[in-house]
């Protein structure tokens, strides 16, 4: 005895392929109703007809529409009608499913960070413009204590002199016309834009990452945490990866042609942002970014898994001992 | 201008191009260009950017059996994000779905599902599936009864393992089925991409399909090879 069923009909078959009995589902005009059916049937799971007919025949075996054991036999066909309904709902399935994506925060995090990496990579050329461009008329003014303040200083005044005697220094001989330093002052206003867009957008990364990944944050930190889950396409695979794989991440061009020519191994990738790493010395920092690497994978775990968020204690207990690493290694290794 | 045949009602290939009837006049879905053959709309099909296109511009033996028949029931694994679809859809369904046919897409990402769901709105036919290829519990149900046509183009490891899976479960009797393999996704051979896939051809004939035609993209579309059996 065979119990066959699809979406909309289930029908049971004796040994020798005849039909003897078929139970029908009308519903199908209805497209959601249609799309938590296949859903139940995605989940091996019966619909009513089949729980019906098993009841009735308990010793055939259920097996879903397409399955290899079915004999072949004459199982009720759906109309074309049925079928456009399904086709409909296969639709509609779709949609939902591109529509639940949004609702993916490793996608949404992806998107913030890498906008905002990109943002900062144009920050950084234009800011370093606007040094250049008022270094030229003004050669004496020095910048290198307070780039940052420079903008705003540009567009407090409305001419060149006015700046000279801002920043304290006499004006040179040569200066742009006023249509350029209309330019210039333009350019300032965009640099400080664009800064307050980054510092906005990094906002929402912190605390984007804070939330989907708790304990790692609270390790590394939340824009490194979101690094490091954006680097390992999402926080599924993050969790996944060996402590060795979550101190390398961002470093692969090292790793590979580490693997293909022999040269020194890296000793860190993103994870190097991390002051306990780039504040240590040269030959400390591999052995930190091991440990380091190894607590974060713990921490990524307990934030995929539902874990409980990792509390002061827990960090200060990774402080302490990267803080004995540095004691332990003090001295630099002798050539 | 090159001499003018005919592969089906809605393909054409003039000289080395290829073209189909647009089932949605006035539109480009791709970027590909359009052009009026007697007062009808064509769309190039192109070759580097569709492993189909390229199969069937690379065809020697099997041009006119490649495509399916108009009308047919297909299933598309791999779908992307709708290219060699779309042309796909001109032939099988063409405009408003005269030829009744069905063409099931499935692909894993929502992204290319999002440009698939658009897709279907405006082709009457398309069926876009959310779905992993290996997993037909998921889908399988999509599939109402086997189809005629099967075409896969996946690149993951294991690819010809799916497709065998696939052509056992869902392709008719009689049916095509069209495997476009892509060797680097395979596990890396001393011997070279030519031993990959003398090997998968072996293997699809252990599996007990007929190999009609392989067929390299080469120069359109680099290490990949497609393979047209029949079961």
């Amino acid at each position: 005895m065979w119990l066959w069923y699809d979406w909309r009909a289930a029908a049971v078959a004796d040994s020798n392929g005849n039909i003897v009995d078929v139970e029908e589902w009308n519903g199908w005009k209805d497209t959601d109703a249609v799309c938590s059916r296949m859903d139940m049937i995605a989940h091996m799971a019966m619909t009513p007809e089949a729980e019906r007919l098993s009841e009735r025949f308990p010793d055939a075996k259920v097996l879903i529409h397409g399955d290899d054991e079915l004999p072949d036999a004459n199982w009720p066909i759906p109309s074309s009608e049925a079928l456009a309904a399904l086709d409909r709902a296969a639709i509609l399935l779709s949609k939902r499913g591109v529509d639940a994506a949004a609702g993916d925060p490793d996608r949404r995090l992806e998107h913030i960070l890498r906008a905002s990496d990109e943002l900062r990579a144009a920050y950084i050329t234009i800011e370093g413009r606007l040094v250049e461009w008022v270094g030229l008329f003004l050669p004496e003014a020095r910048f290198e204590r307070d780039r940052s303040a420079l903008a705003h200083k540009v567009i407090n005044c409305s001419n060149l002199s006015e700046l000279a005697d801002e920043i304290g220094i006499g004006m040179p001989p040569k200066g742009p016309t006023d249509a350029e330093w209309d330019s210039l002052h333009d350019w300032a206003q965009s640099v400080l834009e664009i800064k307050n867009r980054l510092e906005r957008m990094e906002d929402v990364v912190r605390e984007l990452a804070s939330q989907h990944l708790q304990s790692l944050s609270a390790l590394l930190g939340p824009i490194l945490a979101a690094r490091l889950c954006v680097e390992a396409h999402g926080r599924a695979r993050l969790a996944r990866l060996p402590a060795g794989t979550m101190q390398i991440l961002g470093a692969e061009k090292a790793f590979f042609n580490h693997l293909k020519t022999g040269s020194p191994s890296p000793k860190h990738g993103h994870i190097f942002m991390h002051p306990w790493i780039s504040r240590s010395p040269r030959w400390m920092r591999g052995k930190i970014a091991r440990t380091v690497a190894a607590k974060a994978t713990i921490a990524a775990r307990c934030d995929e898994f539902g874990g409980e968020k990792w509390d002061q204690a827990t960090i200060d207990a990774v402080a302490d001992r990267v803080e004995t690493i540095r004691s332990e290694n003090s001295t630099p290794p002798s050539r | 201008m090159g001499k003018k045949r005919r592969l089906s009602w809605a393909v054409m290939v003039d000289g080395r191009a290829i073209w189909t009837l647009n089932a949605v006049p006035k539109v480009s879905q791709y970027g590909e260009s359009l052009r009026k053959f007697k007062g009808e709309e064509y769309r190039r099909w192109d070759p580097t950017r569709s492993k189909l296109g390229a199969a069937l511009s690379r065809s020697r033996k099997s041009q006119y059996d490649l495509l399916p028949q108009e009308g047919d029931t297909c299933l598309y694994l791999g779908a992307g994000h709708g290219t060699s679809l779309s042309h796909l859809h001109d032939h099988v369904c063409g405009m408003d779905n005269q030829k009744d046919g069905r063409i099931i897409a499935i692909d894993l990402s929502p992204r290319c599902l999002r440009d698939l769901v658009h897709l279907s709105t405006i082709r009457p036919g398309l069926v876009p599936v959310l779905g992993d290829a290996r997993k037909h519990a998921a889908w399988g149900i999509m599939v109402a009864s086997k189809v005629d046509w099967l075409l896969q183009d996946v690149s993951q490891a294991g690819q010809t393992e799916i497709f065998i899976n696939a052509v056992n479960r869902f392709l008719k009797p009689g049916g095509k089925g069209l495997l476009s393999l892509k060797a680097a996704s395979e596990r890396f051979s001393d011997a070279g991409e030519k031993e990959v896939f003398n090997q998968v051809r072996v293997q699809l004939e252990d599996a007990g399909l007929t190999v009609e035609e392989q067929i390299d993209l080469h120069g359109l579309e680099d290490n990949h090879c497609l393979y047209y059996i029949t079961n």
